[in-house]
């Protein structure tokens, strides 16, 4: 850890020492000690059970209190106030301490209005009259970006999406102008473009309003483009704490290092070097799958053209897919990127058969899956697979791993008993997991172990497409780097072809080789990995580029280099 | 009214319509078909003291002459417009019968539900902010609450309160003492579903993120639950107090023999010892009807309650922006 | 938001394996367990309880307070009030469980068809279901008893079939949140069929709440069947189900003993049964 350096303790906003939390017996923070000065911004980042959301919620006393007790010193401006008593403490909230959560769409209240919840934040001002507090809540959406804030105010949040209610959660916060905001995660729920623009606009209102920021992530690259300093923490202890600029450039400790090796943005080649060398070797499987060849003469194992598909609900037409094509080779990994409503799911599930298509045609594996019957579809399922984005809905939680790898084999018919057993244990250990882990149930693994776990059920009908829907994007990124790199080796290994869905463009540029550019269900750009990334077309493929934290790290350490007149003091 | 709302409204109705249509249907296949030639035998118990041609004349006004299928319609039209029939022991009206009993049930089973109201309000109040070990025993009692059968709690209260501390007397049990406790009697039982919903529901809305973000803005425990926390509950608390009214009517069977009242559960009882069909068909439908309407009002409120009810099936939400 | 789910919620799930839960229930859930063996041993093997006869007694020692000899006192004819509760408990008892079954699986049944199937099936279902619910419980058992005659396996038919409605809402409930279930979609992408998603992922996972529920109900049937009974609509004396003694104890208000040890016996199963059904709810 750091050395403390010499800090003028009272002219800080926030003192942090020697923090404890404990949840009865068992203790998730230990020792924690940081500080932030006026005007500052100070990232803690962390995987989950670092303890980082646990020591925002304790700086706020928002821990529930019959089952957390911390110990140490929070100081507001050099007063203690985690010994305070409730009552004296409850006035800074809101005033002096403000919040932004995680998930906006959670964060109000679903049957009252906006405006009627706002004016709870409005009443911090200590003005009583309702026509004025309403023209002060108008005013602040209007200055978070919102284009209709009359609209707003009478809206339900139901009514508005993700980005829009962030927003307004932003304008609550600042509205009683409050020293300090603690921003938990207050992005992750959102798309990408909309997670640049938030982040942009929190740190606008900042320099104007001199609002110091505590950032709680996970994504170690948004800390360092917005924190001013960084805190790493790891199971509850400081790792390591200093300025962004220092800890990026040059991290001490082994834990904060990985972390940096773990981002994707930072490092596009990661997984190149895999699959070039796949290009060039022909692999030894080929030879027992006869539907195969006919593909691999022309080389193609997935072909979507021209697919389209409407969706109707209550009277509201919603175009998914909108003359989606794209084509990917024997081996290849295809990249679909998009945001929400982008169309990625849908075509997803119509390569697979979940859906039918309303125009268009899709082939696997030289096979067509328009227009079949169900029998049919099932029986090219055979050769196409899926690895879905939650490995912990994926996975029947009452039964043990085996049989859930073992259930493609057993319903397709594949071999006889022993055979398949023999083939589960590949499986499993080509994954990378222990032998013992079949007879245990998905509840007792870890989030990448019972991913592990997806890939080998996967893979035991030796497919030859597999589709990867957001495969690691419910994984803590140290976890997501071991998957991807199993995802590489097999590929190799097995010569599979991959459709990568992701939303993230800093993961796929090291993971695929082609990628289509999804919006509003059009491919709006589509081409090799490397064209896409230097040379840009579309305004929409530009945007995504841009929203990347540090996706061009020369211009964001400048970035960093600039705001870091003054460095954030560090404490040990 | 958008016309959203109009047509689950209609749907709504029209479901309820059917479902007392099949319910009276299926009453009277328990009560008129099952017990096979029921009816001739009661009237011809010599107990009944019915002439022949009274009993001729009874046949014909309820066709048991004819097959089943239409005297259930006879009597399903009789049904529908109000016409409730005679009663086999007393030759009386069924109508005035239900008329003269309805009012000492209702007065019993408001004054019961506005008991089971309160006690089931006072019992998640207590479970949210009472200190820990005081709110796990208030927690525990709509558990014990629902393990004592209300004959017990009936004979218990008149055994404490009429004979010991002569509060009330059983001789007289329509006096407001008497009917109180024979309203805790029936609330009891009945406030422990609607208490285990509130404490499910207070403690699902205080474990939200907005209730963490509200109590970040300053709000104290009292205004967040005022403000934040009630109205959310509001409609599950509310399709029970609709489910509860059947426990209600079933309940004061037992209740009103106990305190000796003259309700429709008295009616009840002497029908089923007298074996008076005609009286066990019109209480239980009439049963059925407050139920399914009481349960289609709150049908009809819950959009208004919590305004993410679907009035139908969408698979988009309409959204303001991006 | 299809593509960004709540990354730390799920992150926080995941680091975490969950404990094996260690060691013993609490001891209350021990006691109701125990209570609950005691009662089923009554009503299997009652002789094993008591040598003396619940049906016929000793006029001379009529009326008198419990003792050694007598631990829940004699009745009005001198029969021992003990024997009573134990030799009444098979039908109390037994019946219940009758009408939990009938609950359980026709109730199951309609809700699976209902949940799993949808469309008009689960329309029509719904409406019978509906039916069941309008009518009141109780009432509803009332009515059955009086059409089947008075004895208490007619009381335990009419107990189950009002309690179909209420297993039936929950199955249905269950079956159609497994139905949407990640997993569920994969086995059919791994080649499964509807029947095999049906019997392989959505009965395992969702009968654990039925379950919980049939425990519970089975505590409900004991307080409905001992109502009916107390209303005189169950077996008739010298059937001693627990209800009856109730009924038949209360005019003798010298000898409170004659309604307080049945309704003691009654609070403390039905307690006890309540018990186990929080306990399995809670350890799910």
């Amino acid at each position: 850890m750091k050395t403390r350096k010499d800090t003028n303790v009272s002219a800080d906003l926030l003192t942090v020492e020697g923090l404890s939390i404990a949840y009865g017996p068992t203790a998730v923070v230990h020792d924690v000690s940081f500080s932030l000065a006026q005007g500052e911004s100070l990232a803690l980042i962390g995987e989950s059970g670092s303890g980082k959301s646990t020591i925002a919620k304790a700086i706020l006393r928002l821990l529930p209190h019959s089952e957390a007790t911390a110990t140490g010193r929070v100081a507001l401006n050099g007063r203690d106030v985690l010994g305070l008593p409730e009552r004296q403490f409850r006035p800074l909230r809101g005033r002096e301490l403000g919040f932004i959560p995680q998930d906006p769409a959670s964060a109000l209240n679903p049957v009252r209005t906006i405006g009627a919840q706002a004016h709870e934040a409005a009443a911090l001002l200590g003005e009583t009259d309702p026509a004025v507090r309403r023209g002060k809540i108008l005013d602040v959406l209007e200055q978070v970006g919102l284009p209709d804030p009359v609209r707003v105010y009478d809206s339900y949040p139901h009514q508005l999406s993700g980005g829009m209610l962030q927003r307004v959660l932003i304008a609550l916060t600042v509205l009683p102008r409050p020293s300090l905001i603690v921003a938990d995660e207050p992005t992750s729920a959102l798309d990408v473009t909309v997670q640049k623009l938030i982040l942009d606009m929190l740190t606008e209102l900042r320099q104007e309003l001199d609002i110091s920021l505590l950032l709680i992530t996970h994504d170690l690259a948004i800390a360092a483009e917005r924190a001013d300093s960084l805190v790493v923490l790891k199971d509850g202890a400081v790792q390591e704490s200093g300025s962004s600029w220092d800890i990026f450039t040059a991290p001490q400790t082994d834990y904060a290092r990985s972390l940096q090796a773990d981002v994707p943005a930072l490092h596009p080649d990661r997984y190149r070097a895999q699959r070039t060398v796949f290009a060039a070797e022909p692999t030894h499987d080929v030879v027992s799958r006869p539907a195969a060849v006919a593909s691999r003469s022309t080389g193609l194992q997935i072909d979507v053209q021209g697919v389209t598909k409407r969706f109707s609900a209550g009277g509201k037409d919603v175009l998914a897919c909108d003359g989606v094509s794209f084509a990917v080779e024997r081996g290849r990994t295809h990249a679909l990127v998009g945001e929400s409503g982008s169309g990625k799911t849908t075509a997803v599930r119509l390569l697979l058969g979940l859906e039918q298509p309303d125009s268009g045609r899709i082939s696997v594996a030289g096979q067509s899956t328009s227009g079949r019957s169900r029998a049919e579809v099932r029986d090219i399922r055979r050769h196409l697979q899926l690895v879905y984005q939650n490995p912990f809905t994926s996975l029947d939680p009452t039964w043990p791993v085996g049989r859930i790898v073992r259930e493609p084999l057993d319903q397709f018919g594949v071999g006889t008993k022993p055979e398949r057993a023999r083939r589960v244990e590949e499986a499993l250990a080509s994954v990378g997991l222990p032998t013992d882990v079949a007879s245990r149930r998905p509840a007792h693994l870890s989030g990448g172990q019972r991913q592990r776990v997806a890939i080998a059920r996967a893979l035991v009908v030796r497919p030859d497409v597999v589709v990867l829907d957001e495969p690691t994007s419910a994984l803590d990124v140290s976890v997501q780097a071991g998957i991807l790199e199993l995802l590489s080796k097999l590929q190799r290994e097995l010569g599979l072809t991959y459709l990568f869905v992701s939303h993230d463009l800093a993961l796929v540029r090291q993971v695929a080789d082609t990628v289509s550019v999804l919006r509003k269900g059009q491919v709006v750009e589509a081409g090799a990995v490397e064209d896409i990334f230097s040379r840009p077309q579309h305004t929409y493929t530009r945007a995504l580029l841009d929203s990347i934290p540090l996706a061009t790290p020369a211009a964001a350490l400048g970035g960093i280099a600039a705001e870091a007149k003054q460095p954030a003091k560090a404490t040990a | 009214m958008t016309s959203d709302y109009r047509r689950f409204a209609l749907t709504r109705a029209g479901q309820a319509i059917v479902v007392v249509l099949l319910a009276y249907v299926f009453t009277f296949l328990i009560i008129s078909v099952l017990p096979g030639d029921a009816i001739t035998n009661t009237l011809r118990d010599p107990q009944h003291g019915l002439s022949e041609e009274d009993i001729q004349r009874i046949v014909a006004f309820y066709g048991l002459d004819q097959p089943v299928i239409v005297q259930l319609l006879l009597s399903l039209g009789r049904f529908l417009t109000g016409e409730l029939g005679f009663s086999l022991q007393s030759n009386l009206p069924v109508s005035q019968i239900v008329g003269d009993a309805l009012p000492s049930t209702l007065t019993l089973a408001t004054t019961a539900l506005l008991i089971a109201i309160i006690f089931a309000v006072a019992i998640a109040y207590g479970a949210q902010y009472l200190p820990g070990k005081w709110a796990a025993i208030v927690r525990s009692i709509p558990s014990f609450f629902l393990s004592v059968p209300n004959f017990v709690i009936g004979l218990i209260l008149i055994e404490f309160f009429a004979f010991r501390l002569h509060s009330f007397t059983t001789t007289d049990p329509n006096s407001p003492v008497a009917t109180l406790f024979a309203a805790i009697t029936l609330a009891i039982p009945v406030s422990a579903p609607l208490a285990e919903v509130l404490i499910a529901s207070l403690d699902h809305e205080s474990r939200q993120e907005y209730a963490l973000v509200a109590r970040s803005r300053g709000l104290s425990e009292a205004r967040l639950f005022a403000k934040h926390l009630v109205k959310p509950s509001a409609l599950p608390s509310v399709a029970m107090v609709a489910l509860i009214v059947g426990e209600l009517l079933g309940g004061s069977v037992i209740t009103e023999t106990i305190f000796g009242r003259d309700g429709i559960g008295t009616v009840v009882q002497k029908a089923v010892t007298g074996e008076d069909q005609p009286v066990l068909q019109a209480v239980v439908s009439l049963s059925a009807v407050v139920f399914v309407a009481v349960n289609l009002v709150a049908d009809l409120a819950s959009p208004l309650l919590d305004p993410r009810v679907k009035l139908r099936e969408t698979k988009l939400r309409e959204k303001v922006g991006a | 938001m299809t593509a960004i789910l709540s990354n730390t919620q799920l992150r926080d799930l995941g680091s975490t394996p969950r404990k094996l839960t260690a060691g013993l229930p609490p001891a209350t859930v021990l006691l109701s367990f125990a209570v609950v063996l005691v009662v089923i041993l009554w009503s299997l093997v009652p002789g094993l309880f008591t040598s003396l006869s619940p049906v016929t007694g000793d006029t001379a020692s009529k009326l008198a307070a419990p003792s050694a000899a007598h631990w829940f006192g004699t009745d009005y004819l001198g029969r021992d009030q003990y024997a009573r509760v134990v030799h009444g408990t098979a039908s109390s008892v037994t019946s219940a469980l009758v009408a939990v079954l009938i609950g359980l699986v026709i109730g199951s049944i309609i809700g699976l068809a209902s949940g799993f199937r949808g469309g008009w099936v689960d329309a029509v279902l719904g409406r019978f279901v509906d039916v069941l619910l309008a009518i009141p419980g109780f009432l509803l058992a009332v009515v059955i008893v009086s059409s089947l005659g008075f004895q208490t396996i007619n009381a335990a038919i009419a107990t189950g079939v009002s309690a179909v409605a209420v297993f039936a809402r929950l199955m249905r409930a269950e079956v159609m949140r497994v139905r949407g279930a990640t997993y569920v979609e994969a086995s059919y992408l791994q080649g499964g069929n509807r029947l095999h998603a049906l019997l392989g992922h959505v009965l395992p996972n969702a009968y654990r709440s039925v379950l919980v529920l049939a425990v519970l109900q089975f505590g409900t049937s004991i307080l409905i069947i001992a109502s009916l009974a107390f209303l005189g609509y169950g077996d008739p004396p010298p059937a001693s189900d627990w209800g009856l003694l109730v009924a038949s104890g209360k005019t003798y208000v010298t000898a409170p003993w004659l309604v307080y040890a049945p309704a003691l016996v009654i609070v403390t199963t039905v307690l006890s049964v309540n018990r186990i059904s929080r306990w399995l709810r809670n350890a799910k």
